[in-house]
């Protein structure tokens, strides 16, 4: 699809022949029964995109970490109607995608098929989202192979640092929860827990049906209707709670020991910002000076100048109250103090020396430049429908995205690092080997330390 | 019910329906006298272009002492030319709304830009200045070491696959450079000279020895002009020495046993010896490959996944100038043992052999290839990757849109064919990671 092609007036001669995005057009409508439905039409090629979003998550595991996480992934095993093996079977022989999950805020059931196949593998779609089976069987072995993801994701100290960041911030509250849940809270999920929190949020009223692609609008709104209008849900919508602020009241450190590390990883960082939060735009071209590129500041220190890591970076993680945000890197072993410290004074630049014109110039280019590549594809913008469903990402915001990089100034930059960079009381996870890193953790905060091939991303309690 | 539109207007009006699918004729190439070929698409979905530049060199092209350098070259390519010095090739593209990266394998060298479509001047003007006079200078080299020396030790700290292939090639390879790990050795890493890297760059970045693929918001006529501007004065030089080293005939099984002690479940890697790309049997061998191991329905899922012996399975090739592997990968499910493991994986692949294939699990798999190919040519890049990599790997970018004819034409016999052909014990290296032996 062609996108709107004007060119922004607004900006200096730094950002002429910059072009325009918007969000391309699309339908929306509530059913009676209160689903929420995103028709976009794209015709390039003769695929549909397809995913139903539901406003659960790993905030709602209370105490069962993983449940929705788990919940999500098996609505595919099977609908009252047809079995796990007839699904992926007509999936399978259509060269169709069907996948799912739970994240922390949303649960995503998705499908990604041809076009003249939305006749039959559309309503296999609607069968799994509003009436799965999660047969025990097929239960049982998805629970067990989570669990091995769960064991050796382990390995991998990059891919579990993060976790352990999220629980460090967040303690007890439910933005801290694993969205993955860990072995053993995995371990410990019956069918009926699995089938309580379907029938609780899996709900008309708290969920989006998202259709982007190749089809024809009357038809699909038909089908639409046809299978998803009768879908019900009784007594009230689940509503949202309070699910927890970053704690950061004075500078902390988790050590997780890899006795056989040979490089340290570590982030570094502590509170952000909420998904819709009006600086949300600003602070992608701020965080692009500091961490967001290849010549940003951190990847400039730790791999250009001193060639001690292979990258460096930065970024906001958002969530739909509020938010978090790192400084992320790893580095050899014995390099472990020199690349902390480095990254420390790299990052007191922010106020110490403030971002100069040029570099803000040239940032904001950037962040113009690699927008619209975000939204090329039906998933891409399927994705980004469902997080202004669950996350309440307001349209503006991806409409005025242009103007609102245009409009930074330098002092505007100043204002929004003093508000929103946390400077003071820095929490710190380091993923290494701890008798050989220990004092250098001591440097940055009062030390926890745990064992990395422990059940879950907390300390002993 | 009430359906409402949100947004009307000239985004709207544009949505209507475009061209079902991309095809040869939409799709320009040309040649500058130096050799240097170019391969344009002009695609406006996005106000974006890029340029895909493929050099033929990669760890294929190396020899014990400069293993890893074809690697170390894609870093440096980035550290200063004669215009640019060091950091301004990056900070002059990122300044314009550009990014970039690059790949390095066994066969090829891949530099990625994308931008901005206003930007096709500079980011010519910066890929012009590098292949023309590229500066070498020794600091940079220092610091860029310890850069590759962290790729290294961070792909090994975090992947078993990787450190499971690396070790894997080796044994599978005696005599040919796809032994040589894309990385290189630590020793080697620490070890190259300034001299390697000058011989290295004179002899592989010779405009003839490169494809580039420009796709987005841009015009042919124009490319043609700036090509011919940025890159038309950068003077032929002989071809590069081809690969001399022919593998010999594998006449048995090899095994090999990686320890390590953080691994929480045995992980095994089997990979047989197939043919270049481009071989006849190139598309019966690659759907060979998604029936076994892509999808839920899959051969190997079935017999491995479903039946909670192994946690994950998969399946992978690389297309490359001479006969390489194609590797299954799968990790235990945790106390099952890696023999029975093994045993089921071999199973399921000789029953295969013997047993032939369905017609409708041919189509299945005819069916998901067609739709990668649509979802492929979703994205500007995705196109670029399809024509530059059938125009080096196929001799030709118009062998892209051959694809489908060539997978709709395969019969079950096709398949069993080429499973009999390759799949055999004589021709597979056996790979095992895992905390202890057995």
């Amino acid at each position: 699809m062609k996108q709107l092609m004007t060119i922004v007036l607004a900006g200096a001669a730094a950002t002429a022949g910059a072009a325009d995005f918007k969000l391309p057009a699309f339908e929306t409508v509530k059913l009676s029964n209160g689903l929420t439905v995103y028709l976009m039409q794209r015709h390039e090629v003769p695929i549909i995109a397809v995913r139903a979003v539901v406003k659960a998550g790993a905030v709602n595991d209370g105490a069962q970490a993983g449940l929705a996480n788990l919940t999500g992934d098996a609505i595919l095993l099977g609908s009252l109607t047809h079995s796990k093996a007839a699904i992926d079977e007509a999936f399978d022989f259509r060269g169709g995608i069907l996948s799912g999950g739970g994240g922390t805020e949303q649960s995503t059931v998705q499908a990604n098929f041809a076009r003249k196949d939305a006749d039959t593998l559309l309503p296999l779609f609607a069968e799994l989202v509003q009436q799965p089976s999660f047969e025990q069987a097929e239960l049982d072995k998805l629970r067990g192979r989570k669990m091995n993801v769960l064991r050796q994701a382990k390995e991998s100290p990059r891919q579990v640092a993060g976790t352990y960041y999220r629980a460090m911030l967040f303690g007890p509250a439910a933005y801290g929860n694993p969205p993955g849940g860990t072995v053993n809270s995995l371990g410990a999920l019956k069918q009926a827990d699995v089938k309580a929190f379907h029938e609780r949020y899996f709900r008309p009223d708290n969920a989006a049906l998202i259709v982007v692609g190749d089809f024809d609008p009357a038809a699909m709104r038909k089908q639409v209707e046809t299978l998803f209008g009768p879908w019900h849900a009784d007594g009230p919508a689940p509503q949202r709670a309070d699910y927890g602020k970053v704690m950061a009241d004075k500078p902390r450190v988790w050590l997780v020991n890899k006795s056989d590390a040979l490089e340290t990883t570590f982030l570094i960082g502590g509170p952000g910002i909420a998904r819709n939060d009006p600086d949300y735009v600003p602070l992608q071209v701020l965080n692009t000076v500091l961490g967001g590129r290849f010549t940003s500041w951190l990847n400039d220190e730790l791999r250009i100048n001193s060639g001690l890591s292979y990258g460096a970076n930065s970024s906001f993680n958002h969530l739909s109250q509020t938010g978090t945000f790192s400084i992320s890197s790893f580095t050899a072993l014995p390099k472990t103090e020199a690349a902390l410290d480095l990254a420390h004074k790299t990052y007191e630049r922010l106020w110490s020396k403030g971002i100069d014109k040029e570099t803000l110039e040239s940032a904001k280019a950037y962040v113009k430049g690699q927008f619209p590549p975000r939204f090329e594809t039906s998933e891409q913008l399927a994705g980004l429908l469902g997080d202004m469903y669950a996350l309440g990402v307001s349209r503006e915001q991806v409409d005025n995205f242009m103007r609102d990089v245009d409009t930074l100034t330098p002092e505007r930059a100043r204002a929004l690092v003093e508000k929103h960079f946390p400077r003071r009381n820095l929490q710190t996870v380091m993923v290494g080997k701890a008798e050989a890193i220990r004092g250098i953790a001591a440097r940055y905060g009062e030390v926890t330390e745990m064992e990395i091939t422990a059940d879950g991303f907390l300390p002993k309690p | 019910m009430k359906w409402r539109l949100l947004l009307a207007g000239a985004a709207y009006a544009a949505a209507s329906y475009a061209q079902a699918a991309l095809t040869a004729d939409q799709v320009k190439s040309f040649t500058l006298p130096n050799g240097m070929k170019f391969i344009v698409l002009e695609s406006s979905a996005i106000p974006n272009a890029n340029m895909y530049t493929f050099w033929k060199v990669g760890s294929r092209n190396e020899a014990p002492g400069i293993t890893g350098l074809s690697h170390f070259f894609e870093h440096m390519m980035f550290n200063g030319s004669k215009h640019y010095g060091p950091k301004q090739f990056d900070r002059t593209m990122e300044a314009r709304g550009g990014a970039n990266n690059a790949y390095t394998n066994s066969d090829v060298t891949v530099y990625q830009d994308w931008f901005p479509a206003t930007a096709l001047e500079t980011v010519f003007k910066l890929e012009g200045d590098r292949i023309a006079s590229l500066s070498i200078d020794p600091k940079m080299v220092e610091s860029e070491r310890g850069v590759v020396l962290s790729e290294r030790s961070t792909g090994l700290e975090n992947s078993n696959v990787r450190r499971l292939m690396q070790d894997l090639n080796s044994v599978a390879f005696t005599a040919h450079p796809y032994a040589i790990p894309t990385i290189g050795w630590e020793s080697d890493i620490k070890a190259w000279t300034q001299k390697d890297l000058e011989n290295y760059f004179r002899t592989y970045y010779a405009p003839n020895n490169a494809v580039a693929v420009i796709v987005g918001d841009v015009k042919v006529d124009n490319v043609k002009k700036l090509a011919t501007r940025y890159f038309g004065g950068i003077p032929k030089r002989p071809a590069p020495p081809a690969v001399r080293t022919l593998e010999p005939e594998q006449t048995g099984e090899r095994r090999l046993f990686i320890a390590k002690a953080s691994a929480v479940a045995p992980n095994l890697m089997v990979a047989y010896k197939v043919p270049e790309a481009g071989h006849a049997d190139y598309y019966a061998l690659d759907v060979l490959q998604s029936l076994l191991a892509d999808g839920k329905t899959s051969r190997l899922y079935k017999a491995l996944v479903d039946t909670q012996i192994s946690n994950s399975i998969a399946a992978f090739s690389t297309d490359g100038f001479d006969p390489g592997l194609l590797y299954f990968y799968t990790v235990s499910a945790g106390n099952v043992g890696v023999d029975k493991i093994e045993e089921a994986l071999l199973a399921a692949i000789d029953s295969l052999i013997k047993d032939g294939v369905s017609d409708q699990e041919l189509q299945k798999v005819k069916n998901a290839k067609l739709l990668n190919i649509y979802r492929a040519q979703e994205t500007i890049n995705g196109k670029a990757l399809q024509l530059g990599n059938h125009e080096v790997f196929f001799g030709d970018y118009r062998k892209t849109f051959d694809a489908p004819a060539a997978y709709e034409k395969l019969t079950p016999a096709d398949i069993q064919a080429v499973a009999a052909k390759y799949l055999k014990k004589s021709q597979r290296t056996v790979g095992v990671l895992a905390a202890k032996e057995e």
